[in-house]
């Protein structure tokens, strides 16, 4: 009994040394960051570059422009970090950059290609204007693949709210709680928006099939 | 073909295969940044700021001018200014010119006493 108990207190206590650690290194990581050392940023960059890879494709869906977004979330942090008040986590923060990086980059996209008609109506340009084909998400088994880039098209369609909540979830695997601090909502909220998407998604697709 | 006959047919197995579309991200593995990711950012954030631009975003000198944001405004601009010029009325400038032109004639003829000078010579007056 007493050696039971003497074991949950070793991993208890283990349990808040390596939270008390992760927390020091992120402040030993912040305070790095500030002092623009190549070391930190490089940590930085190593541990959180796929989360913000991972989010921006599935907002973007296209490699490419993926990388350009994760890039510009990155010097993003680099710039502002002395505005960064510690009040949530980096990763919080991270992902609240990348999201509304995203959806700027889809705007921009839309907007150059209603610039691009317009130029094409004075013959101006001569680049096509075509949907975007249909994407394929790396992550995705095989059988799946299919199915996943019938959902990417629909998932478009949603309003940008409903977009990066479901992303969030579905593909960073974020709980509601962490999608709520990223949006600054309320967890009820997100579960709202959760509820509304897959409503969306549901008639998009069978639009489709129909 | 088939499939999708017997889907339409049956309610039930279109709702199940939607469902199983929503479900298609349930597993899916995190995509990985590409290979040399830092290498590449840590370039283009060494490019910036060789432009001198301090890591500003770097554009090139004249591309911004094509922004459509920026060619609507210039054209509202030049739009605003025409109006403004033809609103304000051509009277004021043409009766600002004259009454211009006015002073200096007058201020000639102070200068040579021509005003003052309305006689008409008789040249056989002294005869």
């Amino acid at each position: 009994m007493s050696f039971s108990f003497s074991i949950q207190h070793v991993f208890v206590s283990y349990a808040l040394k390596t939270q008390t650690f992760q927390l020091l290194n992120e402040l030993e990581l912040i305070q790095g960051l500030r002092n623009a050392e190549e070391s930190a940023f490089k940590f930085l960059v190593e541990t959180y570059q796929d989360r913000i890879f991972n989010t921006a494709i599935g907002i973007v869906q296209n490699a490419a422009d993926a990388e350009d977004v994760a890039q510009e979330v990155f010097i993003q942090v680099f710039r502002s970090i002395h505005h960064f008040k510690a009040e949530s986590k980096l990763s919080t923060w991270l992902y609240r950059i990348a999201t509304t990086r995203a959806l700027d980059h889809l705007r921009s996209r839309k907007s150059k290609k209603r610039f691009g008609f317009v130029q094409r109506l004075f013959g101006d340009s001569n680049e096509p204007l075509y949907e975007l084909p249909d994407f394929n998400h790396p992550g995705i088994a095989l059988e799946k693949k299919e199915d996943a880039a019938r959902l990417f098209k629909a998932v478009r369609q949603l309003p940008d709210n409903q977009k990066i909540a479901f992303t969030l979830h579905k593909l960073e695997d974020l709980s509601y709680k962490e999608v709520s601090e990223v949006m600054k909502t309320s967890v009820a909220a997100v579960e709202s928006l959760m509820h509304r998407a897959k409503q969306n998604l549901r008639k998009i697709l069978e639009k489709d099939t129909g | 073909m088939v499939i999708m006959d017997k889907e339409r047919n049956n309610p039930q197995d279109a709702v199940h295969r939607i469902e199983e579309v929503l479900s298609s991200l349930d597993e899916s593995k995190r995509a990985a940044a590409p290979d040399f990711f830092y290498t590449r950012l840590r370039a283009k954030m060494l490019a910036r700021h060789e432009g001198g631009e301090s890591g500003l975003n770097k554009t090139n000198s004249r591309e911004w001018m094509l922004r459509p944001v920026y060619i609507v405004s210039a054209l509202l601009l030049v739009i605003a200014i025409n109006v403004f010029v033809f609103l304000r009325g051509p009277n004021e400038t043409t009766t600002a010119t004259a009454d211009n032109n006015e002073s200096v004639q007058q201020s000639i003829a102070a200068e040579y006493s021509l005003n003052d000078n309305n006689n008409m010579y008789d040249l056989n007056q002294d005869k």
